[in-house]
């Protein structure tokens, strides 16, 4: 026996060992979906996936699941989701907003707060990234002009936060110190800042209205905005700015850059709406590319199950949400709006075939939207017009392709309509009034024209309840400029918009709709989610809460 | 009698012939039976301190030349080793089994370890133990075998795995909750090897035991030992082989087109529910299946080179059409030794091909809930359909329109090297590398329902995946004895290292049904932009770096004491602070047998008392949460076109680090009266540390409004005993008996810790489904998992609508109730308190019998079938017939209430299984050439006790929603099997 040469294998063993230690206590660091940033160095190629970024939170704001266009809808006298055959209770969820309700601990209250701050510190974040270098622009516009259009992006996030919760923290730094709490602004301050940010960023925004500028904030979206901020300015701070909006949208309709009214406001909805030239800000969507869930469904949501034979949808629609009879009520019967904008009567299959009721109590009977919903605890799948402002194309997915028209040019004639009628020129209120409605009233132009006279009546929405236990008639005369509130309601319904009218027309917590009675004048406010009030003790929750 | 003498005779002539040849030598001959005086062939036999040697023959018997004086050893696998001095020329040896309780081999983490030496601990079944008949996987053969380690069987898929807890649950949202598990020494899972090839299966239980196991061990470590070759001369084939068949475990009640015609003239129900067919739907989904399963084992070879080579076939269908696993695994394990046993080596070679297409437990759903007056087709041959309902699919129609198959392969090669340089130093260096591919199909024709309402013209989705892991592993180890101290100390250093590739397609819009998933290209779903089509591909890499070490010391056997140490580090944790973790073990035994003052007591053959510590831990389950990334997500218009913008992964969390579990265990093992009662008892109390959640976290300043974040404390009590008795030993008749007993407490103790607050006191999980749309549980800081947490319904008025039970305990109408979260109330608890199980094992002459039952007592089930199926006012789906009960013995609910979560739905789970019952006959040498037959019959859940309405009390009970017994799964079932085994 060699001993000897046992030990040689052994001082190979513990060699080999030893230096295997020694190589082998690094981790893998090997990413093959995502950059870990440390280790990335961006070009000038990748600068619009960075900033593109930014505007990546619209659609979830406004359409994922109790967003924004809820938020801003279901409360409001419109649109309502009542109790369904297949379901639709979802513990009360849409009820509770509906009538004005909800709790601090509410999906629809933590939606619009998450969401949008996300995309406030992707601003934060990307504003940060340029300003170190990380993204590297060297050319002096380009840059001066990123930052402007971030901060006017920031700045209408910050827009949608100060309308919903008002009260609310205003953070433009990214790189915080650990534990950073942020301190809350009070609804004037946060309106303050808007304006600010909007007025400083405008000078270096792209005055073009063209392809390379759409759905995004060029000068005229953002004076859009600032116009918007304007005319709720009593709202949020207490003092009215009409003037001020009015200049803002002069400014717009005078700019040159293209902006016009189309023929037919259907035009604005349909499928391949991008180049249409009322559309100031459009949100882009496209089921092809923007193919996350929700990303915009409001026919999902609406359409009732074997409605998908009407537009040999890919997924059956959910069946649900539908318009406020009350609301339905107020149309003129000659408003092309109304068959434009809504589903009713005997729905069709495609081909041809009359569509039939499959589930409830109806189970057989042909499928005829009727206007009337017996309550917000009962319906079947036959009540409730439903919603079909935006085109549904044949063959469309659960995501509509339509973009998303977020500002449009009726809205600036119709604020610069709203602040002449409010500073004493409701004549020249009417004329622009009556521009829009001449394309709803085609097949007899005489009821297009309004006068401001009319301008100066009541809302013809007759307010009450209208349930199995209750029936109220409040009416509307009282309101004041309530036609031009119902105008608004005519041109604007189904756009994520009714609530803030409403409040401004001081509406909103005041008057009885289908199930909903007024319940107290801060509802005109959500409240601060109640998470984030707990993770951040600066935070004083809204009024009445 | 008469053949052995004449044996003998000639022996012994043969014998008196050498020895007059061979004055110094001197002739042994001689015969080796085992306990029941049957022969053992090729046993050892060899002269001490020498390289003399023999082997038994095919009577057992030998004969060999040694000097005089000679002490003889026999050896044979699985029997205790003998010495005997040689004294004449005839020595008949009877070899006892190797079941000598202290004997036993344990194997514990890198190393095996006689039982009485253990600490920690630890269950050990061999496979003589294992449960018989058609099992799903290496799980289900010791089920209730080993206290505390709860395996359902939650589902009968044939494709389905049992679910594995070891006591209570240790994460929220950790790696998994399942257990390290090692096939000979690799990582696997539960059907790595098949359930025919297995020897032996060790549960590493407490933190002490699975230390050195380090992030991995925290659920415990399961290790299988799959057939070994054999150290002996000889050759031994072996054949097992079974066919079975299966039932459904019990049918969900419901009503048929009798019942819908009898309710439609009474008025209950629309006439146009009537549609005229008369179908048993799940009757028509479901098929009686035949499985077989094929095991051939082969063994051969001497004390330096031998192999062991298995081939398993198993066919398993399932109850439901097109159901199935079919798998081929072949297995190879070869081991050579050199330079007097100083080198050996170990190749090893495992080869798994599997075909399997599961169910889809939506279709289940569909043949609960569809119109019994349904026809299956029209009167054109048409599936009857209705397109505009809204989730009612034709569910025959579901499967014969739809075409899936997944195939997949495990190669497997691992090697060893063990070099012995000095004696008790033992360097051993193993290498593994597993690749598993999948591909996988999938096709719903232009008929399809889903297609039909998609319009999507046929639908077709192809993807295939790819797995690489690669292990080393280096060890030393060092025993020493001086005197009466024994020591042994180890060290090693592990490498591992996993890399995933993945890709997938899907199309659609098929001119033909032809060729299915098969020529994906033809669909022109992809060019025509369809929404439907997809194409990803994706890869991970991950790796783990571990060194470890283990001491090992005792005196006597009476004073043991073990330490272990690992240190260790995973990818998962890049870019953290620490990604390196350190987890130590230590663990004492106190043999009190060994003491001299128990010298005199005879009835206790062995007592031992343990106590453990040991600390483990839990690994993130994704990659990267330590560090910032950017991933390219949200889409942007820009200039005309979509490009992909590039999105923050998460907020990246620095301070990540491992779930660490600190264990606590105290032990007791006895065996009294010459091992006829003999048990274990264990007390545990396990407290895991940082254990991972989704801190709520300010937004602003923040991204998103969670970090993922190591806070929360939980900890789990528990007690397990375990006591086999022998109570009758025979000589023509045995019966032994196991009775195990187990329970657990959980707690949540906190979320919390100096960074990272929890914003209330209780998190809800679980999820009802649609319509209902509610989470099922609550988990309250300070209270335990699993609690289900809803409306609390306490009567219901003469109308069938439901009385509550408010916040305030007061009794609220259903009109007047408020179904707020503030009204939900505490209505059970979906994790059973108690699990016990009694195995029996009867044996009279060559016929066996033995039974198994398990059940779990003290908790509750939320029976999702009657939630759904109960309710009145849902008119587009079949009903259970005891929707037309009475509720509370007063009323039928009323049929203006929708659909909801209550109490009513959630009931007590209690149950006592029996479950295994086998009756084997088995025949010694029952012809030349063979050594042994053994014929069995075996039933599987063959009954249960219980007053559960469901299909089957057992549900899953892990994770934080326990005990959803969901709408889609598929049933439970009862299996029947037949089996023979032979050894030639």
């Amino acid at each position: 026996m060699n001993t000897n040469k046992y030990i040689n294998w052994l001082y190979i063993f513990i060699i080999v060992s030893v230096s295997s230690f020694i190589g082998c206590t690094k981790l893998y660091d090997n990413s093959y979906s995502e950059f870990l940033t440390d280790k990335f160095n961006p070009t000038e190629e990748d600068i619009p996936a960075i900033i593109g970024n930014a505007y990546g939170s619209w659609v979830p704001i406004l359409n994922h699941w109790n967003g924004l266009w809820r938020a801003q809808e279901l409360g409001a006298d419109e649109i309502v989701i009542p109790a369904r055959p297949n379901g639709w209770v979802d513990g009360g969820i849409f009820r509770r907003v509906h009538e004005h309700k909800w709790t601090i601990d509410e999906d629809i209250v933590y939606a619009t707060w998450d969401r949008t701050y996300y995309g406030i510190a992707t601003c934060n974040r990307i504003i940060y990234q340029i300003e170190t270098g990380f993204v590297p622009i060297s050319n002096e516009n380009l840059y001066a002009s990123s930052i402007a259009e971030l901060r006017a992006l920031r700045a209408a996030y910050y827009y949608i936060l100060c309308d919903l919760y008002g009260n609310v923290p205003i953070v433009t730094d990214f790189d915080v110190e650990e534990g950073y709490l942020p301190q809350q602004n009070s609804r004037k301050e946060v309106y303050d800042f808007i304006v600010k940010e909007l007025i400083e960023s405008i000078p270096y925004l792209s005055g073009e209205h063209n392809q390379a500028t759409y759905g995004r904030f060029n000068e005229w979206s953002a004076r859009t905005l600032l116009a918007k901020v304007y005319l709720n300015a009593e709202v949020y701070s207490g003092t009215a700015q009409w003037e001020k909006c009015k200049e803002q949208c002069d400014l717009i309709i005078n700019s040159g850059a293209g902006y016009s009214l189309e023929a037919n406001q259907k035009n604005v909805f349909v499928t391949e709406n991008q180049n249409s030239p009322e559309i100031i800000f459009g949100i882009a969507i496209d089921d092809q590319y923007t193919k996350g869930w929700n990303d915009f469904d409001i026919h999902m949501q609406t359409c009732q199950p074997s409605m998908q034979a009407k537009y040999n949808l890919k997924q059956t629609p959910w069946g649900g949400m539908c318009a406020i009879p009350q609301f339905i009520d107020t149309f003129d019967p000659d408003d092309s709006r109304l068959k434009d904008n809504f589903m009713f009567g005997q729905q069709y299959a495609s081909t041809g075939e009359p569509l039939k009721v499959t589930m409830g109590n109806l189970i057989g009977n042909p499928l005829i939207l009727v206007n009337e919903v017996p309550d917000i605890s009962y319906s079947e799948e036959i009540h409730g017009y439903r919603f079909e402002k935006f085109e549904i194309a044949l063959g469309s997915s659960n995501v509509l392709n339509n973009d998303y028209p977020l500002f449009r040019y009726a809205d600036v004639l119709m604020m610069k309509a709203e602040c002449m009628l409010r500073t004493g020129d409701a004549n020249g209120a009417a004329t622009i009034v009556t521009q829009i409605r001449e394309r709803a009233f085609k097949s007899n132009p005489g009821k297009a024209i309004v006068t401001g006279v009319d301008l100066l009546k009541g809302s013809k929405y007759d307010y009450g309840l209208r349930t199995t236990s209750a029936q109220t008639h409040e009416g509307g005369s009282d309101i004041k400029y309530g036609r031009f509130l119902d105008e608004l309601a005519w041109e604007f319904n189904q756009e994520g918009r009714r609530r803030q009218d409403m409040i401004r027309f001081g509406v909103y917590t005041k008057k009885s709709f289908f199930a909903h009675s007024p319940n107290g004048d801060y509802r005109s406010l959500y409240p601060i989610p109640r998470g984030r009030i707990e993770t951040n003790f600066n935070l004083k929750q809204n009024t009445g809460y | 009698m008469r053949k052995r003498l004449v044996i003998f005779l000639f022996m012994l002539s043969i014998g008196m012939i050498f020895s007059g040849m061979v004055m110094a030598q001197n002739t042994v001959t001689g015969n080796v039976v085992d306990s029941k005086n049957a022969p053992l062939i090729g046993v050892n036999v060899v002269e001490k301190g020498t390289t003399n040697g023999t082997v038994t023959d095919i009577n057992g018997n030998y004969t060999l030349n040694v000097k005089s004086g000679a002490t003889l050893v026999f050896s044979y696998i699985g029997f205790v080793t003998q010495e005997i001095q040689v004294a004449g020329n005839r020595l008949n040896v009877v070899l006892r089994e190797d079941n000598a309780l202290l004997d036993e081999i344990v194997v514990i983490g890198y190393g095996t370890m006689r039982k009485g030496d253990v600490t920690s601990s630890v269950a050990t079944v061999k496979s003589e133990n294992f449960n018989v008949g058609s099992v799903q996987d290496a799980g289900q053969l010791i089920q209730g075998k080993v206290a505390g380690l709860s395996l359902n069987t939650t589902s009968g898929d044939p494709t389905a795995r049992t679910s594995i807890r070891l006591r209570g649950n240790t994460t929220l949202f950790g790696t998994s909750s399942n257990p390290l598990i090692l096939i000979d020494g690799i990582p696997g899972d539960l059907s790595t090897v098949a359930p025919e090839d297995i020897e032996s299966i060790d549960v590493l239980k407490d933190g002490s035991a699975a230390a050195i196991y380090g992030t991995r061990g925290t659920n415990g470590v399961i290790i299988i030992t799959t057939k070994r070759a054999g150290k002996g001369d000889g050759s031994q084939v072996e054949y097992a082989g079974y066919i079975s068949t299966q039932t459904i475990a019990n049918k969900l009640n419901m009503l048929t087109a009798a019942d819908y015609r009898q309710q439609i003239t009474d008025g209950v129900r629309a006439q146009s529910d009537d549609l005229g067919g008369n179908t048993d739907w799940l009757e028509q989904i479901t098929q009686t299946p035949i499985n077989h399963v094929h095991n051939l084992t082969f063994r051969g070879g001497n004390p330096k080179n031998n192999y062991l080579a298995t081939i398993n076939y198993r066919d398993i269908q399932g109850i439901f059409l097109k159901s199935y696993t079919k798998r081929f695994t072949a297995r190879a394990d070869i081991n050579h030794s050199m330079f007097d046993d100083i080198l050996s080596f170990n190749i090893g070679v495992l080869s798994r091909m599997e075909k399997l297409n599961g169910f889809n437990g939506y279709t289940y759903r569909q043949a609960v809930i569809y119109n019994p007056t349904s026809p299956v087709k029209d009167e054109n041959g048409v599936w009857m359909e209705q397109p505009g309902a809204f989730n009612y699919d034709n569910p025959l129609a579901r499967l014969e329109e739809s075409d899936g198959q997944s195939s997949t392969n495990l190669n497997r090669v691992n090697g060893t090297i063990t070099l012995k340089p000095l004696s008790g130093l033992t360097l051993k260096s193993m290498l593994s590398y597993s690749k598993w591919n999948l591909t996988g199909g999938y096709y719903e024709t232009r008929n399809h329902i889903s297609t039909v309402r998609a319009g999507l013209n046929g639908y077709a989705s192809d993807n295939t995946a790819e797995n690489a892991e690669k292990l080393m592993e280096l060890t030393a180890e060092y025993k020493k004895s001086i005197a009466d101290h024994n020591f042994t100390i180890l060290g090693g250093y592990g490498w591992q290292d996993f890399i995933g590739r993945s890709f997938f397609v899907n199309n659609n819009d098929f001119q033909t049904d032809q060729f299915g998933y098969n020529n994906i290209g033809l669909g022109i779903g992809i060019k025509e932009g369809s929404t439907a089509w997809g194409i990803g591909s994706g890869k991970t890499e991950t790796n783990l770096i571990s060194f470890f070490s283990r001491f090992n010391y005792d005196y006597k056997s009476r004073y043991l004491f073990m330490a272990s140490i690992r240190h260790e580090a995973a990818s998962q944790l890049y870019g953290t602070n620490n990604p390196w973790g350190t987890f130590p073990a230590v663990s004492l035994g106190w043999r009190i047998t060994e003491e001299p003052f128990m010298d005199n007591v005879h009835f206790v053959d062995d007592l031992k008392f343990r106590v453990g510590y040991g600390v483990t831990g839990t690994q993130p389950n994704q990659i990267f949460l330590g560090v910032a990334t950017l991933a390219y997500g949200s889409p942007f218009y820009n200039n005309g076109r979509w490009i992909q913008t590039l999105t923050p992964g998460r907020n990246p969390n620095p301070y990540l680090r491992w779930e660490e579990k600190k264990e606590t265990n105290v032990g007791l093992d006895f065996a009294l009266l010459e091992n006829r009662l003999s048990g274990s008892m264990d007390l545990y109390k396990r407290k895991i540390d940082g254990l991972l959640y989704d801190y709520a976290v300010p937004t602003p300043p923040n991204l998103v409004s969670t970090t993922r974040a190591n806070a929360g404390v939980m900890e789990n009590k528990g007690l397990e005993i375990l006591v086999n008795a022998i109570p009758i030993k025979a000589k023509d008749f045995d019966w032994n008996t196991t009775l195990t007993f187990s329970t657990n407490q959980n707690k949540l103790i906190t979320l919390s810790n100096e960074l990272y607050q929890v914003t209330s006191d209780y998190f809800t999980t679980g999820y009802t489904g649609e319509p209902i749309q509610t989470f099922t549980h609550r988990v309250d800081i300070g209270g335990e998992i699993g609690n289900f947490y809803g409306f609390k319904v306490i009567d219901v008025d003469n109308t069938g609508k439901w009385i509550y039970e408010d916040a305030d305990g007061n009794a609220v109408n259903y009109n007047d109730f408020d179904h707020s979260f503030e009204n939900k109330k505490l209505l059970g608890n979906g994790i059973p308190k108690f699990l016990a199980s009694w195995n029996n094992t009867f044996r009279y002459k060559d016929l066996d019998f033995s039974v198994t039952m398990r059940g779990a007592f003290k908790f509750q089930i939320l029976n999702f079938e009657r939630m759904y199926l109960e309710n009145t006012k849902t008119v587009q789906y079949n009903r259970l017939k005891s929707a037309y009960d009475n509720v509370f013995g007063k009323a039928v609910l009323s049929t203006d209430m929708d659909l909801e979560y209550n109490s009513y739905y959630v009931e007590n789970g209690d149950y006592w299984k029996i479950d295994n019952v086998t009756l084997g006959y088995t025949m010694r040498n029952p012809a030349k050439y063979i050594r042994q037959i053994r014929f069995y019959l075996s039933t599987l859940n063959t009954f249960v006790l219980t007053g559960y309405k469901g299909i089957d009390p057992e549900v899953y009970s892990g994770g934080l929603s326990p005990g959803n017994d969901e709408r889609d799964k598929f049933p439970t079932t009862r299996t029947y099997t037949l089996g023979v085994n032979f050894t030639f």
